[in-house]
């Protein structure tokens, strides 16, 4: 499914609840259900810098296609990276750095996809282009 | 003289609703908000007198001067100060602490000197030490702190010697709450060194009377914005004769007498500490605040912090997996931080959030403490003078809430 409709369905279900509380307990649904991150992998090389806790991103790459593991000691923060590891999951490195899709402006959650929390989100979303970059140059 | 009910109302911002519910402030520690008459007296200058400072030959600004000198006398009368001339504005704490690391040390420290801080100091009373320390050779030694959260009084004598140049705690921990007997420490100090004292006050301030003449401390540093005034504004307060006799730290406009192409003479102090346009428009804001405080009386400001916080003691006792970071000390400040057992502190913060209850997660600039007690971060809830018991009631609830939900 391209990102753009991946973003479009997770869209309909975040609009699905009415406050910031109910979007959270999605989230931490999210967050609990994602149980496959190696406590190993736990290490600063995969840390997403400038979030308010600790969160991992890894990429894998199986034949043309990129897929994101995640992990965060805190449960928002997971939830919110688990969604964001399946949006750009299944896709080539190419497709995740066309994509132009402003997370912050698609999904209404509250202070933590605000422009006001400087650096987390926003940092999830380079190191998955990173990783892509990197995965189209080699 | 203003009393205590209702005062919510003269705070324009409890008017509003935060994701549905009233707001329910506890970050005070972070910054306090502000009653309307400063900020109608920031309005008015921009409204009726703006004009720089110092300069004018004009109504305006012999006008907006008066106002903004008249809060150098608010300010030493606030803190009773020897003069008004000891008062310094800064735009902050932190610039505080800058400035007197910068001056002092390059003044009075040598190579091998020793600068004395506890371990539960605010960053600003931390990293621009460590910055001088490391240009002059300097040692910094951190004062234990206690399991109880209490100050060390063996391991602070252990480190007082003729090598102590300064030493600069904090008068109210922004973590625990703690208020350290500063007079005792001081007279340990003074009896054993010949060490600059210097008290940071951003806590403090806002919350107790403080009286410099009787503390004996040679410095205070502390910030508008935690006292109701606006950001970008701060003081230091100094004994006249170091000021006079401390270089300043940083030059440009105002801050001059003479000025030739190749050397310049200062202006006498505090006008030698102030270079460029001063934050005039805030500063008159902070005189706004300290009328608002002394109308209350200081006195009746710290019974309301005594009183909220033995209400929040009681009430916090019996949470569940909540581990309270709060000294046991008889007299504190209303500041408590805390952490569950397996749930991040910003999780907390983020779900009380939705209550419209607004608490602070992460360090609070106490980073290496954090790191002592071997937590990454707390989440903290502090009160101040618009708080009341029905505000921690709404938190305990709210923070009861979340914990069931995040597990």
């Amino acid at each position: 499914m391209p990102i753009d409709s991946k973003v479009q369905e997770y869209k309909k279900i975040l609009d699905l609840f009415p406050n910031a509380q109910e979007k959270y307990q999605y989230l931490i649904e999210q967050a609990k259900d994602n149980t496959d991150f190696p406590e190993a992998l736990r290490n600063d090389n995969f840390k997403v810098s400038g979030c308010q806790s600790q969160v991992w991103l890894i990429p894998e790459k199986k034949e043309d296609k990129v897929y994101f593991m995640s992990d965060s000691d805190a449960l928002i923060a997971k939830g919110l990276v688990t969604l964001i590891a399946s949006i750009y999951s299944d896709e080539t490195p190419e497709d995740i750095l066309s994509s132009e899709i402003d997370l912050m402006e698609e999904f209404e959650l509250g202070v933590i996809l605000s422009p006001a929390r400087r650096n987390g989100a926003f940092n999830m979303l380079k190191m998955i282009k990173d990783y892509a970059s990197k995965l189209t140059n080699s | 003289m203003k009393k205590f009910e209702n005062i919510k109302k003269d705070f324009p911002i409890f008017a509003r609703e935060v994701n549905t519910k009233k707001l329910t402030y506890l970050d005070s520690g972070a910054t306090s908000q502000k009653p309307q008459s400063v900020i109608d007296s920031m309005n008015n200058v921009y409204i009726n007198t703006n004009a720089n400072v110092h300069r004018g030959t004009y109504v305006l600004s012999a006008e907006t001067t008066q106002l903004y000198e008249d809060v150098r006398k608010k300010c030493k009368n606030f803190l009773n100060a020897y003069h008004s001339d000891e008062i310094i504005f800064t735009k902050g704490a932190t610039e505080g602490f800058n400035f007197l690391a910068n001056s002092i040390v390059k003044k009075y420290l040598h190579p091998g000197d020793e600068i004395l801080l506890t371990e539960i100091e605010h960053h600003a009373n931390i990293i621009p030490w460590q910055m001088v320390a490391k240009q002059y050779q300097l040692e910094i030694k951190y004062i234990t702190i206690n399991d109880d959260f209490s100050i060390d009084m063996d391991d602070l004598k252990s480190k007082i010697s003729s090598k102590t140049k300064i030493v600069s705690i904090t008068g109210e921990s922004n973590l625990s709450g703690l208020l350290p007997d500063i007079k005792m420490i001081r007279n340990l100090v003074k009896e054993n060194s010949d060490a600059i004292f210097i008290l940071d006050g951003a806590q403090l301030v806002p919350h107790r009377k403080v009286d410099v003449q009787d503390l004996g401390i040679d410095f205070i540093v502390f910030s508008g914005h935690k006292l109701l005034g606006p950001t970008g504004i701060g003081v230091v307060w100094g004994r006249l004769e170091l000021l006079n006799e401390l270089d300043p730290v940083s030059g440009g406009g105002d801050m001059i007498e003479e000025v030739y192409y190749d050397r310049a003479t200062w202006a006498p102090v505090p006008h030698k500490f102030e270079a460029g346009t001063p934050p005039y428009v805030e500063a008159i804001g902070l005189g706004a605040a300290i009328d608002y405080l002394e109308n209350i009386t200081m006195e009746k400001v710290s019974d309301h912090s005594d009183h909220l916080r033995k209400y929040a003691q009681k009430i916090f006792s019996d949470l569940d997996r909540v581990n309270v970071i709060h000294t046991n000390e008889e007299f504190a400040g209303c500041t408590f931080s805390m952490h569950v057992d397996n749930i991040h502190a910003t999780d907390i913060s983020l779900m009380l959030d939705t209550y419209g209850v607004a608490v602070r997660a992460g360090h609070h600039c106490v980073q290496p403490f954090h790191r002592k007690l071997g937590i990454d971060a707390t989440f903290r809830a502090t009160a101040y003078i618009y708080n009341d018991e029905n505000d921690l009631d709404v938190f305990k609830d709210a923070l009861v809430n979340s914990i069931q939900m995040l597990g």
